[in-house]
């Protein structure tokens, strides 16, 4: 019984999280938020005031406007000012390493971790 | 005059950390006649003297002696008085004090809490401790003195960058500095357990107190930079992926894997040399942070008054630091051989260890990738929040799972663990989220997984708890508690973190004054434009009601411009209405030159709730400290 009551009152609460507004999907805010803001220090052009923040921000309203795609958007605006502008570095020759290295690095700990255990199942054998 | 005494403390901690490892290498040599007592007394000037020339620093902001070049640099005579004390360590100068203070509380302490009952290995970590004390020293003497003098006198200071004129950011130095600086003294514990062939088990009993305390601070001082960031930069974000809070995150990682394997230690004696391992890298990390942070390698918003001296100092000094422990370390460790069974307790820590690494990795290398990059290559390139995004978000289902499940298991044991419950959990927690998932409309794959398993670790964290408080076993698992709440606001954490993600509204317009603006349910009016003087700046407020149709209600919202005067800047406050299932955040900026502002108006569910889940992960840490019998 005492089950069934906390399952109920879960579901309540998750009902009403559920009501609270719900969001759109705003494709011109996740364009700005994966641009850097080049004369700022370290702020996306969604997070900036700056004039260059506003200039950049009514280019990719116009080019989303002409039906340009997310990915065209980047390398246009890559191509202009170089990757420097991009928070998401495209899978080039230079980030190849980049993008490889942390998964390289989750396969050796899960080696290690193999070999503690062969190494523990062995010893349980003798 | 304070400039004098200040550099009178300075000098004489200096000196007294030199004696100390004069004397302490003497001591661990057996001379006939102990200089112990002589240790203890000087190890009590050091922490006095030290103390004191901070207290100094303090003054010279408090007083405004402006003939200290640091206080006219930072400081101005019409700044509250609170900001004039946190001053002292907004500026690089001051706060490598406050990093020095906190070393030598830390080495203080520690040494009056282990000298009685394991001598030696207290003296080496002592000696260990103030050749990083004495390190630091020589570098704030020789690029950073905070006390040097200006001539003539000028009568009035520069004044204080306005953004970090901010209660939060009045206190989140000192708390990442604990938590960073603390590491310091297991990084000298753990080489002087080597030197000393100290006993394993030991070893991790004594520094168990103090990861958590550096952790516990360090997970503080991350959580206000967060909040602060949230309403200080205006950008309604509050974590950026930004490289110096990347620097922050690095030593995280390292602790909580420490002190999760510091329990293996301390109850199987097993992977101690993993956990040398780690006590070495946490403050290794700390002060590659600190190099990035400070040489102005990195383009960020932490960065202040840097200078190549300071790097290349730092940069030596870290060399120096790696070579010595790697030198100890393959000269002194022991060989070992010890057990790991499938499904036990210390094989779900390795298991933690193992994800913990792999964030850290990726955390580091997405910091310095662009350095190196650029370096060789000579092209820059960004990393930011998609990178991070993409790559650690998967592992976090396989890291919520077990978090719920590893810690059922026991130590030892060789079995998974029985029970039928972990499968009927799981069944709830995924029909619950896909009802949640189905009124939210998200079409996100990964970030509905992330919601089915943050939603399994918290029901199954409550559901454990609640077993454990049924049975009774409240005092011989006390200690459990603090897994429970931890685990459990790290699953609050990542769930609200996920629906804050998917459930954000923000809109960005230009209004003038008596226009309004109609978005779905939601009307924004901008009623007026105020202009106000106050003691160090000029306000221009503008009020914005925020009429919501749906819910019924209505908000009036009070962004702010600001102009300070000393350093003349501009600064824009948000305005945020903040509720426990959702804020609303309005900033406004002036277009140059018209009276057109733009207006950007967001809506961020659970902000409080993520705060609320930090503090439960951190409350869980302290209930550890505080469940012991002895620190």
């Amino acid at each position: 019984m005492k089950k069934i009551k906390v399952l109920f009152l879960t579901l309540i609460i998750t009902f009403s999280f559920a009501k609270i507004l719900k969001a759109d999907e705003d494709l011109n805010n996740k364009i700005y938020k994966n641009l850097r803001c080049l004369v700022c220090q370290g702020q996306s052009i969604a997070d900036s005031n700056s004039d260059f923040a506003q200039t950049i921000k009514s280019v990719v309203k116009d080019q989303t406007k002409n039906g340009m795609k997310e990915d065209e958007i980047y390398s246009f605006l890559s191509e202009k000012y170089g990757d420097w502008i991009l928070y998401k570095p495209p899978l080039k020759n230079k980030s190849y390493i980049l993008w490889a290295l942390p998964y390289i690095f989750f396969i050796i700990g899960a080696f290690i971790i193999f070999f503690i255990l062969k190494k523990t199942i062995k010893i349980r054998k003798y | 005059m304070l400039s004098e005494t200040g550099h009178l403390f300075i000098f004489a901690s200096t000196f007294l950390s030199l004696s100390l490892i004069f004397f302490s290498i003497k001591e661990i040599k057996g001379n006939k006649k102990s200089s112990f007592p002589v240790i203890v007394s000087f190890s009590k000037f050091q922490l006095i003297f030290t103390n004191l020339s901070f207290l100094t620093l303090m003054g010279g902001y408090i007083i405004s002696d402006f003939s200290i070049v640091n206080v006219y640099e930072n400081s101005h005579s019409s700044k509250p008085l609170i900001y004039k004390i946190s001053g002292v360590w907004g500026n690089h100068e001051g706060s490598l004090l406050l990093w020095i203070n906190v070393l030598v509380i830390f080495s203080f302490l520690f040494f009056k809490k282990n000298n009685k009952h394991n001598k030696e290995f207290s003296l080496f970590t002592l000696v260990f401790q103030n050749i990083l004390i004495l390190g630091f020293f020589i570098f704030l003497i020789t690029t950073s003195n905070p006390f040097s003098k200006i001539f003539p006198i000028p009568l009035e200071g520069l004044g204080l960058n306005p953004i970090l004129q901010d209660p939060a950011l009045a206190i989140h130095p000192p708390l990442l500095y604990l938590g960073f600086v603390g590491s310091s003294i297991y990084f000298s514990a753990a080489l002087s357990s080597l030197l000393t062939k100290f006993s394993g088990k030991d070893f991790g009993t004594i520094i168990k107190p103090w990861v958590l305390i550096s952790w516990l601070f360090q997970t503080l001082g991350i959580l206000v930079g967060s909040i602060w960031a949230y309403y200080e930069l205006g950008w309604g974000g509050y974590w950026f992926w930004d490289p110096v809070e990347n620097s922050s995150l690095i030593p995280w990682f390292l602790m909580t894997a420490l002190f999760h394997s510091v329990l293996v230690l301390e109850k199987r004696n097993g992977l101690y040399l993993w956990v040398i391992i780690l006590s070495i890298l946490t403050f290794t990390m700390s002060v590659t942070g600190t190099f990035l942070v400070r040489s102005g390698i990195l383009n960020s918003v932490h960065t202040f008054a840097n200078d190549p001296t300071r790097g290349l100092y730092l940069l030596i000094f870290l060399s120096l630091m790696v070579f010595l422990s790697l030198y100890i370390f393959y000269r002194y460790a022991p060989s070992e051989n010890k057990k790991f069974e499938l499904f036990s307790k210390e094989f779900f820590i390795l298991t933690n260890n193992w994800f913990m690494s792999f964030f850290l990795i990726t955390v580091l290398i997405g910091t310095i990738y662009p350095i190196f990059l650029e370096v060789l290559t000579n092209q820059k390139i960004s990393i930011g929040p998609p990178y991070y995004n993409t790559v650690l978000a998967p592992f976090l289902i396989p890291v919520l799972f077990l978090m719920g499940y590893g810690p059922k298991s026991s130590w030892i044991s060789s079995k998974p663990v029985k029970e039928k419950n972990i499968l009927f959990i799981l069944v709830v927690s995924t029909l619950l989220s896909v009802i949640l998932i189905y009124f939210l409309n998200n079409k996100n794959f990964l970030i509905n997984l992330v919601l089915i398993f943050s939603t399994y670790l918290v029901l199954q964290t409550i559901f454990d708890l609640y077993k454990s408080i049924k049975k009774k076993h409240v005092l011989n698992y006390s200690s459990n508690y603090s897994s429970f709440f931890s685990h459990l606001g790290f699953g609050f954490l990542i769930f609200f973190i996920s629906l804050n993600s998917i459930m954000s509204i923000e809109h960005d317009f230009n209004l003038k004054i008596g226009e309004k603006k109609q978005l779905k349910n939601i009307t924004i009016n901008f009623k007026k434009l105020d202009s106000f003087e106050e003691k160090n700046y000029q306000k221009i407020v503008g009020e914005i009601e925020v009429i919501n149709a749906q819910e019924k209600t209505t908000e009036v919202l009070k962004p702010e411009i600001r102009v300070y005067n000393q350093p003349e800047t501009i600064t824009y406050e948000a305005s945020i209405k903040s509720n426990i299932l959702s804020d609303t955040y309005v900033t406004m900026s002036n277009i140059s030159k018209e009276n057109i502002y733009n207006i950007k108006f967001q809506k961020k569910p659970f902000m409080n709730m993520i705060w609320l889940s930090t503090i439960l992960i951190v409350l869980g840490g302290s209930f550890r400290i505080l469940t012991r019998k002895s620190l």
